[in-house]
């Protein structure tokens, strides 16, 4: 299937096999990576996975890669002697520099500091030109490394759905480190650890239902318990986790020792003692024990036999009235969580 | 010290009277070296930044014959050049020894190495977050180079004053392709060694002043455009 941008240019798949650096694979060795025309990826990892080097070897910095015909930008955004608004124009004909401009302004660049030299720009301010500059280009791809790192906390989600507005049918692969940026830029997530990729899949199912504990710590996900397999039910099999039974994904023989994983926002909370509506099959009792902010939202720590972690907004903390030593049930639908051979 | 005294003042009363032979020294040395200098910079600052850029074939023996070029002595400049525009040389029917256009020549094989050697060291010393962002912007080789010029501005400034400090100094290949004909081919160097030699040291001294004062005039504009920040 083929789709046509703005720009005209012919678009289809992105299919890059066998990408090492270097030669020996020891920084990065991914055997495929392939996005859908106009298709979001975001490649998700802890620093030092490889992230940055894979991106490289897309967009040609560094020898190795397949051709990609993209634009690309680096992590770092630098800008050269000369004004803004030249900066911003570089590379462009005058009608994309005239689009680049439109962007510019979308993503919060004050027209105002055009005629200044680019070198007075914060480096948010950089950040939003280049992102500008880049998404102006004619190229059918987008290569963008940690495009909003630079950009203070509150104006992140708002620049990210800027950013994804103004794609105009491009596809693109964004490296990020960040989960909430994760999930508002992409489709698609590919996990990196170590140098390869882990996990790829939609950004809900990889984050709620990491495939090991590897991707599990990557991305995050606050759950994982050791305990011993017992019934299986179709597609489901359940774990004995010290006073709990959990029910998962999984394919596992009884009696064997394996691993249950989901994500702490697979977890949900329910005040008091009754089990509220719902259809989660895995409900436990316990108790408040740590709340603790992690940027936007709230991790809950409930003690139910087996410490196991939420994540809420801070509006659901005040309307459950969660503290310290409260009573809550703990729900997480079976499908959300995924039993693995230990 | 009555004897460098003397030299002192007699350099100074020929320095306060400037004739007429002095000026057209002092003008064909200005033509000579900063022909050479523009020779040496046109062709050495895009050689330069392709050596400090560039990763392609041949680029390591080409920046050893740069590094090297940028010591050859200036004799042997000369010598070379000399060699090329002999009568039965391989240039011999152009007929320009020992003219000006031969010492131009001569000096922009000293200038083009210096030019590039130090624009090269400029531009190769831009940070790899510069050079990361120059290739993203997609250019083509002549626009890349020169933002990268731009970019390496005070560097590539210092190329240009080290390019023209070297032609301006020099005596050797101006001497031997040049001839040091009186009024047709000296300039303030072989003025000098002239001047030395038939112990004229009020002459040679005046000579050297002059010559010293048109470096730091030069130098001092280009020092000045070094560090002007450029914006548009």
């Amino acid at each position: 299937m083929a789709a046509t941008s703005r720009t005209g240019a012919l678009m289809s798949a992105l299919v890059a096999e066998n990408l090492r650096f270097p030669e020996d694979g020891s920084i990065v060795s991914v055997a495929r990576l392939s996005v859908e025309a106009g298709g979001r990826l975001v490649v998700f990892g802890p620093n030092g996975a490889g992230k940055t080097t894979l991106l490289r070897l897309l967009a040609g910095v560094v020898p190795g890669g397949p051709t990609v015909v993209a634009a690309y930008q680096p992590q770092h955004s630098h800008v050269f002697r000369g004004s803004a608004g030249w900066n911003l124009g570089l590379g462009l004909n005058p009608e994309q520099a005239a689009w680049a401009r439109t962007l510019a302004d979308r993503f919060g660049l004050d027209p105002a500091l055009y005629e200044g030299p680019a070198r007075a720009l914060s480096g948010g301010e950089r950040q939003r030109l280049s992102l500008a500059r880049t998404l102006a280009r004619s190229e059918p791809w987008v290569l963008l490394d940690e495009p909003l790192a630079a950009l203070d906390i509150a104006d992140r989600m708002t620049v990210a759905a800027a950013l994804v507005d103004s794609l105009n049918g491009k596809g693109a692969i964004i490296v990020t480190h960040d989960r909430e940026e994760a999930a508002v830029l992409g489709e698609r997530v590919a996990v990196m650890v170590g140098g390869t990729i882990l996990q790829e899949g939609p950004v809900a199912e990889v984050f709620s239902l990491p495939v090991d504990d590897r991707v599990a710590r990557a991305v995050g996900v606050a759950n994982v318990l050791d305990g011993v397999t017992g019934h299986r039910e179709g597609p489901l099999c359940s774990i004995r986790v010290g006073p709990l039974q959990v029910w998962g994904l999984g394919d596992l023989a009884e009696g064997v020792g394996a691993r249950v994983l989901f994500g702490a926002e697979a977890v949900t909370l329910f005040p008091g003692h009754e089990a509220a509506a719902g259809s989660a099959r895995n409900r436990w009792a316990g108790t408040v024990s740590v709340l603790r902010e992690t940027g936007r939202l709230i991790e809950v720590i409930v003690d139910a036999g087996s410490p196991i972690a939420a994540l809420i907004t801070p509006g659901s903390q005040e309307a459950l009235n969660l503290q310290p030593g409260a009573p809550v049930i703990v729900a997480v639908k079976a499908t959300a969580a995924r039993i693995i051979p230990r | 010290m009555s004897f460098i005294g003397d030299v002192l003042s007699e350099a100074i009363r020929l320095l306060s009277q400037f004739g007429t032979e002095l000026r057209g020294v002092l003008w064909l040395t200005l033509v000579v070296s900063l022909l050479a200098t523009a020779i040496g910079v046109a062709l050495g600052v895009p050689l330069g930044t392709a050596l400090g850029l560039g990763r392609f074939r041949g680029r390591t023996p080409l920046l050893v014959a740069v590094n090297t070029g940028m010591g050859m002595p200036p004799v042997l400049a000369g010598l070379l050049i000399l060699l090329l525009l002999w009568r039965d040389g391989p240039l011999g029917s152009w007929g320009i020894l020992f003219t000006p256009q031969a010492m131009v020549i001569a000096q922009s094989l000293l200038a083009i190495p210096i030019a590039a050697g130090v624009t090269a060291g400029a531009v190769g010393g831009l940070s790899p977050v510069t050079r990361e962002q120059l290739f993203a912007l997609g250019l083509g080789k002549t626009a890349a180079g020169w933002i990268a010029v731009r970019e390496a501005w005070p560097g590539v400034a210092a190329a240009v004053a080290a390019a023209f400090g070297r032609v301006v100094s020099e005596v050797g290949a101006v001497l031997i392709v040049g001839g040091n004909i009186e009024g047709e081919t000296r300039v303030l160097t072989t003025a000098i060694v002239q001047e030395a030699r038939q112990a004229q040291f009020g002459a040679a001294l005046a000579l050297g002043i002059i010559l010293m004062v048109l470096a730091l005039m030069i130098n001092g504009a280009l020092t000045w455009l070094q560090l002007r920040e450029r914006v548009h």
